[in-house]
C-alpha cells in the first residue's frame, strides 16, 4: 500500500524556474466563474476573492539530510506547497510541505510580496504543520477558514492551491469517493482516517483546503501513482485532533493501541472461542511489549467492544454513521486518556482498562525529519544507527539486519537495544583495508560488550585509554573486526582528513 | 551455464540453414590440422554418444504438480563397454532419458547408474532395448591423466550429419570451480578457445592426445572461456561407481576466513612465516567436530601441504590451488587427513576421518526429489528446501520470505525437535479455510499437540485432532500463533480437492 502512494509532494524548483517568471498583475485577478458552488446571493464575487486571499501560496528551501555519508551537509533544494489561514497568524498546510525546511516564504494569492515564515508546530505522524509569518499586518483582513465536518460520500468537494502547470491559483472539482482507514505516506508508518476524491490533486496542492458550503472539509495530500483521478485528502478530525493536540504549546503525537488483531471470519475459529455467528468480537493476536496494553489485553482475548462502541469480527466499528476501523476510536484520544475495553476471556466476559500512552521505539518505522542522521566514525569505519531513513538510504541485504528491522518491537528487541547500530561504510584506510564483508550487518558486539546503543558503541570505541585491540563482531559473522589499539586514533585522524569528514560523529539527533 | 542453455534452445531450422556451410569449413580444418589425422578423429568419434533428455521440475508452489517438460540434448562420452559418462546437469530432474547414436539412426532408452550433483557427473546405462546394436560400432575411450596450464585440448561436437565439429583450445588457469549444486567447489581447467553452436552441445567431452580429459561444464561466450572438469574428479567418481553403492565425495565440514588481514594475525598471534585459515564455523557431526578441530582455530597444514594466507597451497601439479581439493579432489569418504592448527598460539595437530556431510534442516538441494507436503482442507504444508527459496527468483535472496531466510541463515534457531522444517507454504480458499485466505510462510510447531519434525509426522498429527472436531495449528511466529480447522470440513473440503484434479494430498 506504501509503495503505491506517492507524496504529493512540493513540486521542484527545476519544474518552477523553467516556467516564465510572470508575476500577475492585480488586474488580471477577476475570480473565475464558479456555476457548481452553492447559489451565494449576489455580492458572490467579493465572497469568492477573500476565500482565495487566505489561501496562500507556501515555497519551502529545504536540506535534506545525507544518510549515506550523514557528516556531509545534504542536499539543498526546495519546492511549492499551499497553505491557508485559518485563525490569527495560523496557516496550516502539510508536515511534508515544510519538512527539512531551512526558509519559508508565504506569497498571498495576487500579490508579488514573500513573507518570512516559520513552523510552530509539526506532526509528521498526521502530515500536518501550523505556520506563522512574521509580520501579519498585511493578512489582518483575510477571512479565517472554518473546519468542517467530514463530508459525505458522492458529495461536491473543490481543492484549491498552487499545483504544478502556473504560479497562479488553481481550482479542482470532484465528488468523495471513499472514506477510508489508510497509510499516510509521509512518515511511511502511520495509518489514518483518509478521504479519497476524484478531483485532480498535483505536487503543489499539499496543503490546500478541500472546501464544501464554504468549510475546510479536508487538507488536500497525496495522491495515487498507479491510479488516475484519485487524490487524497486528510479530512477534519485528523485536522481538529492535531490542533487539539498543540493546544498545550507541543504536539504530543499520536497515541497507539499497540495489538494486532485478526478476524473472526472461520467457523472453527468462531466455534472455539465460543462466539455465535452473529457475535461480535475480533480477536487479540498479539500485545506490543510495554505498550498500553502490555499486562491487560493478552492472546486469544476477544475484543468486543471499545469504549463502548462495538466491535465486529472484523475490527471494524460505527463512527458517525460510517464503518471504520477500530482503531479510529484510538485516533481521537491523547495520550492519559483511558480507554475501556470489553473482552471475552477463557469464555468469560469482562471490562478491563488500558492508559494510552507515548511508545518511543515507534519511531523505528517513521521517516525522521528536521533532524541531524547520528552516526560515529572511528578508524574508517562508519557506524549508524537503524531506522526507516537509514533503511532507505542504504538497501540492507543482510538477513539478520532485515529481521532486526522487521522484529525490533513485536519481540521486543527495543528493550535491550536502544539502537541497532550497524556498520554502513569502511572508509579504506591502510588500517581497515583487509577488512570486507562486514559492511551491512549489525554490530555485536566490541571488546566483548553487547552494543545496545549507538553512544554507548561510540564510548566503547573511545575509550580514555586504549587496548591492545578494538575486537568488534559483527553479527552473523564470527571473524570480527581487529583494530590494534595503538594505530586506531591516527587512522580515526587520517581517514576523518582524507574523507572530509568534517565533524567524526554526531551523537544526538 | 547461460550459454549452453541458450544453445540447446536454438530451433533446428536455424542450424539447417548453416549445415553446408559448416561441412565445407571442417573438412577443411582437417586438411590443415596435423595434431590429429582423419582416422584418429574417427576411433575418437566412435567413443561419443548423443543423450536425449526430457526434464521435469516440480512446481514449489503446487508441490504436487511437475512444471511442463523441456528438451535437452548432449554429447556423452563411452567410458566402458555400455556406460555413458555425462554431466549431472543432464541427468538431473529427468523423465525421460535415452542415447542416441552419431548419425541419430539409432535410440535406445537409458537410466542412471550414478549421480553426483555436487561434482556434476552422472553415468547412464542402457535400460533395455538392442543394446547389442546399438554398441556394435562403438567404442570406450580411455580417461587420461592431469593437464598442465599451455596444454591444448579439444572440445568435441556432432552436427547434425554425425560429422565431427572440433574446437581446439588452451588452457589458461586451473581453479576450484562450482559448476552445477551451488557451493560445491571441485578442480577444472579453464582453456581459451572460440566455439560455434551445434546440436547436442548441452555438455561435451574434452580430449587430449586421443583421450578424455574433461567433460565441458560451461563456455562463456563473451570471454570465450571453457570450463573443463578435471580428469582425477571423473576418475574419483568412476572408482565410486565401481560397486553398487555410490557413495559421493567427502567433506570436512568447516566454514573459513582468510587471515591477510595484518591486524587480524596479529591479534591470532600469527608469526610472518605462516599462513593459515581461521575457522568460523564447524558442522555438526562433521568430520572436523569429531576431530576436535574448534572455531576459532587457524588450520595452517593439510597432509603436509602448508595452506597460504588466503587457503592456496602449492600443488606439484597445477601449482597454487585453493586448500579444499586437498579435501573433496583428493581424498574419498573414510580416508584420514592430517591438519595442523594453531590454537592461541599453540600448535596442535589432529586426524580427521573424512565423511559424507550430514544431514542438514535445509538440504542445500533436493535435485530428483519430489517436495514433500500435505493438502489439509485447503492448507499446503511443505518441508522447506533450497529449492522452494530459489524457485522466487534469480534475486531469491532477498525477494523471499523473511522469516524463511532467517531458518536458512541461523537454522541452529530452529533446529530443536526438527528433522525438517514444515510451514503452510499456501492456502487455497476453501470453506474450512475461510478468513485464513492470506495466510503463508508461516513455520509450524506444533499441530494437535504434537510437535511437528517433518511432513510425516504432521500428517500423523492430523489423524489425532481434538475432541471438540477441531485441529489446533500452532506457528512459531504470529500473529496469530495459533488457529483452528474443522475437522469435518477440512475432510470434506480433501475429498473435494481429489475430486478437482490434485493426485494426492500428501507425498512423504
Amino acid at each position: 500500500m506504501l509503495k503505491s502512494s506517492i507524496r504529493l509532494s512540493v513540486a521542484s524548483l527545476v519544474v518552477l524556474t523553467s516556467l516564465p517568471a510572470l508575476l500577475p498583475c492585480m488586474a488580471q485577478l477577476n475570480p473565475p466563474a464558479n456555476p457548481l458552488a452553492p447559489l451565494p446571493p449576489a455580492p458572490a464575487a467579493p465572497q469568492v476573492q477573500s476565500i482565495y486571499g487566505s489561501i496562500v501560496r507556501i515555497e519551502a528551501a529545504t536540506q535534506v539530510p545525507d544518510y549515506r555519508e550523514p557528516w556531509k551537509a545534504g542536499r539543498f533544494s526546495g519546492g511549492i506547497g499551499t497553505g491557508f489561514l485559518i485563525g490569527p497568524n495560523r496557516f496550516l498546510t502539510n508536515a511534508h510541505v515544510v519538512s527539512n525546511a531551512r526558509r519559508l516564504l508565504i506569497t498571498m494569492h495576487g500579490s508579488p510580496r514573500k513573507h518570512p515564515a516559520k513552523i510552530v508546530h509539526i506532526a509528521h505522524d498526521c502530515d500536518l504543520a501550523l505556520l506563522e509569518v512574521e509580520d501579519f499586518t498585511p493578512f489582518q483582513t483575510l477571512q479565517h477558514l472554518q473546519i468542517g465536518n467530514v463530508p459525505k460520500l458522492e458529495s461536491q468537494v473543490r481543492v484549491i492551491g498552487y499545483p504544478v502547470g502556473g504560479n497562479r491559483i488553481s481550482v479542482t472539482r470532484g465528488v468523495v469517493s471513499r472514506i477510508d482507514f489508510s497509510s499516510y505516506s509521509h512518515s511511511r508508518s502511520d495509518q489514518h482516517l483518509v478521504v479519497q476524491i476524484d478531483a485532480a490533486i498535483n505536487p503543489g496542492n499539499s496543503g490546500g483546503p478541500v472546501l464544501q458550503d464554504g468549510k475546510v472539509v479536508g487538507v488536500a495530500f497525496q495522491g495515487l501513482r498507479s491510479a488516475d483521478n484519485t487524490g487524497y485528502m486528510i479530512p477534519t478530525p485528523v485536522v481538529r485532533r492535531f490542533l487539539k493536540d498543540i493546544q498545550d504549546g507541543t504536539y504530543d503525537k499520536y497515541v497507539d493501541i499497540g495489538i494486532t488483531t485478526f478476524p473472526m471470519f472461520n467457523p472453527a475459529m468462531r466455534r472455539k472461542f465460543g462466539l455465535s455467528q452473529t457475535a461480535s468480537g475480533v480477536l487479540v493476536a498479539s500485545v506490543t511489549p510495554d505498550g498500553p496494553c502490555d499486562g491487560v489485553l493478552k492472546n486469544n482475548d476477544i475484543l468486543t467492544a471499545i469504549n463502548g462502541n462495538t466491535v465486529d469480527a472484523a475490527g471494524n466499528t460505527l463512527i458517525d454513521g460510517e464503518k471504520v476501523n477500530m482503531n479510529e476510536i484510538v485516533e481521537r484520544k491523547f495520550s492519559g486518556d483511558m480507554l475501556k475495553l470489553s473482552i471475552i476471556r477463557d469464555g468469560k466476559a469482562m471490562v478491563v482498562n488500558c492508559t494510552l500512552k507515548p511508545f518511543p521505539p515507534s519511531q523505528m518505522y517513521s521517516v525522521q525529519y528536521g533532524v541531524k542522521p547520528r552516526y560515529t566514525t572511528f578508524a574508517g569505519l562508519v557506524l549508524q544507527p537503524l531506522d526507516r531513513n537509514l533503511y532507505a538510504a542504504h538497501s540492507f541485504t543482510n538477513t539478520r539486519v532485515r529481521r532486526l528491522f522487521a522484529h525490533y518491537i513485536d519481540e521486543g528487541i527495543f528493550k535491550e537495544r536502544q539502537d541497532i547500530v550497524i556498520l554502513t561504510r569502511v572508509l579504506a584506510d591502510p588500517v581497515n583495508t583487509h577488512v570486507s564483508g562486514h559492511v551491512g550487518t549489525a554490530i555485536e558486539s566490541i571488546n566483548g560488550k553487547k552494543v545496545t546503543s549507538l553512544k554507548q558503541a561510540h564510548d566503547l570505541l573511545h575509550p580514555k585509554e586504549a587496548p591492545e585491540f578494538f575486537i568488534i563482531k559483527c553479527e552473523g559473522l564470527e571473524r570480527p573486526i581487529i583494530v590494534p589499539g595503538n594505530k586506531a586514533t591516527e587512522a580515526s585522524k587520517r581517514t576523518e582528513t582524507n574523507y572530509g569528514i568534517s565533524a567524526p560523529s554526531q551523537l544526538s539527533k | 551455464m547461460k550459454f549452453l542453455t541458450t544453445l540447446a534452445i536454438i530451433s533446428p531450422l536455424a542450424f539447417s540453414s548453416c549445415c553446408e556451410q559448416k561441412k565445407i569449413a571442417t573438412t577443411g580444418d582437417t586438411q590443415n590440422d596435423e595434431s590429429i589425422s582423419y582416422q584418429e578423429k574417427e576411433t575418437t568419434a566412435q567413443s561419443f554418444v548423443r543423450i536425449n533428455a526430457t526434464i521435469q521440475k516440480w512446481s514449489a508452489s503446487q508441490p504436487w504438480d511437475k512444471s511442463a517438460p523441456a528438451k535437452r540434448r548432449a554429447l556423452g562420452v563411452l567410458i566402458s563397454d555400455t556406460r555413458v559418462l555425462t554431466t549431472a546437469e543432464m541427468a538431473t530432474n529427468i523423465t525421460y532419458i535415452e542415447l542416441e547414436n552419431a548419425d541419430s539412426t539409432r535410440r535406445l532408452p537409458a537410466k542412471v547408474v550414478a549421480i553426483d550433483y555436487e561434482a556434476n557427473l552422472a553415468l547412464l546405462e542402457p535400460d533395455n532395448g538392442d543394446t547389442e546394436d546399438f554398441f556394435k560400432e562403438l567404442k570406450p575411450i580411455e580417461l587420461g591423466t592431469s593437464a598442465k596450464i599451455g596444454d591444448k585440448i579439444d572440445v568435441w561436437q556432432l552436427e547434425d550429419n554425425g560429422m565431427p565439429l572440433i574446437t581446439e583450445g588452451t588452457i589458461q588457469s586451473v581453479d576450484i570451480v562450482s559448476s552445477f549444486a551451488d557451493g560445491h567447489y571441485f578442480l577444472t581447467y579453464e582453456a581459451k578457445g572460440s566455439m560455434q553452436s551445434a546440436t547436442s552441445s548441452f555438455t561435451l567431452p574434452v580430449i587430449r592426445n586421443g583421450k578424455l580429459l574433461g567433460l565441458l561444464s560451461s563456455y562463456n561466450s563473451k570471454d570465450q572461456i571453457i570450463d573443463v572438469m578435471a580428469p582425477e574428479i571423473i576418475a574419483a567418481f568412476l572408482a565410486d561407481t565401481a560397486d553398487d553403492k555410490y557413495v559421493g565425495f567427502p567433506s570436512i565440514g568447516i566454514g573459513i576466513s582468510s587471515t591477510v588481514d595484518p591486524n587480524f594475525r596479529t591479534w591470532l598471534k600469527l608469526s610472518d612465516d605462516v599462513g593459515g585459515l581461521y575457522v568460523t564455523r564447524i558442522r555438526k557431526d562433521s568430520a572436523a567436530e569429531k576431530a576436535g578441530i574448534e572455531k576459532g582455530d587457524v588450520v595452517i597444514e593439510i597432509n603436509g601441504r602448508d595452506i597460504g594466507r588466503r587457503g592456496y597451497y602449492s600443488d606439484d601439479n597445477y601449482g597454487r590451488l585453493y586448500w579444499s581439493h586437498l579435501i573433496r579432489g583428493s581424498q574419498k569418504v573414510g580416508d584420514k587427513v592430517n591438519l595442523t592448527l594453531l590454537r592461541e598460539g599453540e600448535e596442535k595437530k589432529v586426524i580427521a576421518t573424512l565423511e559424507r556431510p550430514g544431514k542438514r534442516l535445509i538440504a542445500s538441494y533436493t535435485y530428483d526429489q519430489a517436495p514433500r507436503y500435505l493438502v489439509k482442507g485447503g492448507f499446503i504444508f511443505q518441508e522447506l528446501t533450497g529449492t522452494y527459496l530459489q524457485a522466487f527468483g534469480t534475486d531469491w535472496k532477498t525477494k523471499a520470505p523473511l522469516n524463511l531466510l532467517d531458518v536458512l541463515a541461523s537454522p541452529e534457531d530452529y533446529e530443536e525437535g526438527r528433522n525438517k522444517l514444515v510451514f503452510l507454504s499456501a492456502t487455497i480458499p476453501t470453506p474450512a479455510t475461510t478468513g485464513y485466505e492470506s495466510m503463508r510462510n508461516n513455520i509450524i510447531n506444533k499441530v494437535n499437540g504434537e510437535t511437528i519434525a517433518d511432513i510425516s509426522s504432521l500428517i500423523k498429527a492430523f489423524q489425532k485432532p481434538g475432541s471438540d472436531g477441531l485441529h489446533t495449528i500452532e506457528f512459531s511466529h504470529g500473529p496469530p500463533k495459533t488457529i483452528y480447522l474443522d475437522v469435518a470440513a477440512s475432510d470434506t473440503v480433501d475429498a473435494q480437492l481429489l475430486k478437482r484434479g490434485i493426485p494426492a494430498l500428501s507425498r512423504e
